[in-house]
């Protein structure tokens, strides 16, 4: 806790200060900031520079942000180690691929069921798998991970296998081509930033509280009265959901995608974004994200010993910081300072909360 | 008959991957057993026993038995840098409330495999990233005709490997002194320390004798298939974490059971289905373990974790 900015909670509702120098104040500028990193500095960069290399590991990063954040939902919040979120991902991407270039269905309708088809196919893997306990339902989810990447990979007839699929349209509204570089990074960011938005009011809501429960005592938490199977299976169908999102953000940005991109080496990067970011911590998994997505782009110039980098870079990481960049309490009580009511007392003194 | 003939000779083949799996899921679940944690860099260890089988004899040309020991060496060496650097490190934190934590589990999960990819990457670069060949002297693929069924030499080489190194493993696990530490810890570590067992050790050498194990599978594949390159140890790699899984996870006899099983339904399977789906085979019969025995196929009743 920051010593300066008293927590609202710990004094009376008439000595807390204004809400200039507390909670709010705060939440406003660092929303401001963020959002003005995001759409103005990146942006104006992307132009300035005018170069196509910038804007695409720009891209990548806002697809990966979602998917961590995503993976960080089920694995971080509810305690679900999933190392198979790549494959879901991938079910997006070919989803929209396929409904865009055999149906010729537009955008506004192949992102929302990209995610729809992910979450049903995340639905059934979630039925059975369920019920299994730590290492096994991680075993599982790369099983079925493995499981997708070689039916994507030998269902010739509809995925075209190894070639994969070309010439998916760009992302398109109503008209309005998102065909330049900048407008493709503008389109593909706000759905980034929506995207995290829901998952940050779904993780830290009353809801949100329940997940953690689940992680932290599964039986502890059926005793209490929460309906446990049902809540591991709307999370996984949650982050499934969001990982279908990003798998049709990136058939429409790079238009052309091949099973490769979707494999048990993408998952593990995935979750490596969200373990260094710190788990259950939705800052930590964005931070995540761009960590390991622009740091091997950074270390281009040593071109052979750039892998050997990143897996030092992502063991030094983890060894000095086991929790995480962002751990969870640091990133709940920024979260409480900066974002959420949901903490705040108002004058009655009563909480304010989602219950 | 001649479908049977070859239907024994794909079982032959099958059994002979699946002696390779078994050593891998061996060391895998020993690890588990001492350690709670998986250890994703044993496929590493898998690919440096054939390469530093290749090296000795490119340079040497030692007779083939002469190998061997050396192979077991490097994997012992190999094992014990392993947990000096991906390990040991995260189990400073003593206190209960790390030990508990989730984040502490996953990170020890991915320090391992931070390891293994910078393992794999360095040996891309020494070695380059293409399959390098096996000197034909060494090749173990002249065939053998037991009876009316003909058997490729590594076949054989590869279960006589085995079995000596199972029997040898059960020796050290069950008459020594050592292998009452390792299963004491694998036990319960608390309680082993309690009594007296430097478990520090007891890890240490439980992750020489794993990799031992590994790296002899490692160089027995290159010789018996001719080619070896620094991404072979991903595939076996899974494969044992799977067997692992569908034996449960501390039983070493389940794990050497679904590695056979494991071997032979994917060999059986090569033989209806295109070689691209035979990998389906055996991520279904995962799935469908789990499912119907969520505790394995041998496990009992292992305390929630």
């Amino acid at each position: 806790m920051d010593v300066n900015v008293p927590d609202a909670r710990l004094m009376p509702a008439t000595l807390a200060p204004p809400a200039a120098f507390s909670g709010r104040g705060r939440r406003f500028a660092w929303t401001l900031l963020l959002l003005a990193v995001a759409f103005g500095a990146v942006p104006a960069a992307i132009v300035g520079t005018g170069s196509s290399y910038l804007a695409q590991i720009a891209i990548t990063t806002m697809i990966f942000v979602i998917l961590s954040a995503s993976l960080n939902h089920v694995t971080g919040t509810a305690g679900l180690l999933s190392i198979g979120h790549a494959a879901f991902y991938g079910i997006g991407a070919y989803a929209a691929a396929l409904l865009s270039t055999k149906l010729g269905l537009p955008f506004i309708v192949t992102l929302p069921a990209a995610g729809l088809i992910a979450a049903l196919f995340g639905f059934l893997v979630a039925l059975p798998t369920m019920r299994l306990v730590s290492i096994y339902f991680a075993v599982a989810t790369l099983g079925i991970g493995e499981m997708i990447y070689v039916v994507l990979l030998n269902w010739v007839d509809v995925t075209r296998g190894p070639m994969g699929i070309r010439g998916i349209p760009p992302i398109e509204l109503f008209g309005w081509q998102a065909d330049t570089l900048l407008t493709r990074y503008l389109a593909v960011a706000v759905i980034a930033v929506a995207c995290v938005w829901v998952l940050h009011r779904l993780t830290h809501s009353y809801y949100g509280n329940a997940l953690r429960a689940l992680r932290e005592d599964d039986q502890c938490a059926d005793s209490m009265g929460i309906n446990v199977e049902r809540l591991k299976i709307e999370s996984f169908v949650v982050a499934t959901f969001f990982a279908g999102i990003a798998g049709a953000l990136l058939a429409h940005t790079s238009a052309y995608i091949a099973p490769d991109n979707f494999r048990f080496m993408e998952s593990i990067l995935i979750l490596a974004m969200v373990v260094v970011g710190g788990l259950g911590s939705l800052p930590g998994a964005v931070v995540g994200a761009l960590f390991m997505i622009v740091l091997p782009e950074a270390l281009r110039d040593i071109g052979d010993y750039r892998m050997i980098a990143v897996g030092a870079t992502m063991f030094l990481s983890i060894l000095l910081l086991p929790k995480g960049m962002l751990a969870e309490g640091t990133a709940l009580g920024f979260v409480r300072r900066s974002f959420s009511r949901g903490w705040a007392t108002i004058a009655g003194g009563t909480p304010v909360g989602w219950k | 008959m001649v479908f049977d003939v070859f239907f024994l000779q794909q079982v032959i083949n099958g059994l002979s991957i699946g002696c390779v799996y078994a050593l891998m899921a061996i060391g895998f679940t020993l690890i588990f057993g001492v350690l709670n944690v998986v250890n994703f860099a044993h496929g590493e260890v898998y690919t440096i026993g054939a390469f530093v089988g290749l090296m000795v004899i490119t340079a040497m040309a030692p007779p083939l038995l002469a190998v061997v020991p050396l192979v077991l060496a490097v994997g012992a060496v190999s094992g014990v840098g392993l947990e000096r650097i991906a390990f040991r490190p995260f189990r400073r934190f003593t206190d209960e409330a790390s030990q508990k934590s989730r984040a502490m589990r996953e990170a020890t999960l991915l320090s391992s495999l931070a390891v293994s990819i910078m393992t794999r990457e360095i040996m891309m670069h020494i070695f380059g990233g293409d399959m390098q060949g096996i000197p034909s002297g060494y090749l173990l693929q002249q065939p053998v005709a037991i009876g009316p069924i003909m058997v490729a030499s590594g076949s054989l080489v590869i279960f006589a490997t085995s079995a000596v190194m199972l029997g040898a493993l059960q020796f050290l696990l069950y008459r020594t002194q050592t292998g009452l530490g390792i299963r004491a810890v694998s036990n319960n570590q608390l309680g082993a320390r309690y009594v007296g067992i430097n478990t520090d050790r007891t890890i240490v050498t439980t992750f020489a004798v794993g990799s031992m194990l590994g790296a002899t599978a490692g160089i027995l594949v290159g010789l018996y298939d001719g080619a070896i390159s620094p991404h072979m140890g991903f595939a076996p790699g899974v494969k044992a974490f799977v067997a692992m899984v569908m034996g449960g996870l501390s039983s070493i006899p389940g794990a050497v059971a679904c590695a056979l099983l494991l071997g032979v339904s994917e060999s059986i399977a090569t033989e209806f289905l295109s070689s691209g789906w035979k990998d389906l085979i055996t991520y279904s019969l995962l799935v469908i373990t789990l499912v119907f025995f969520p505790q394995g196929l041998f496990g009992h009743g292992r305390e929630r974790a």
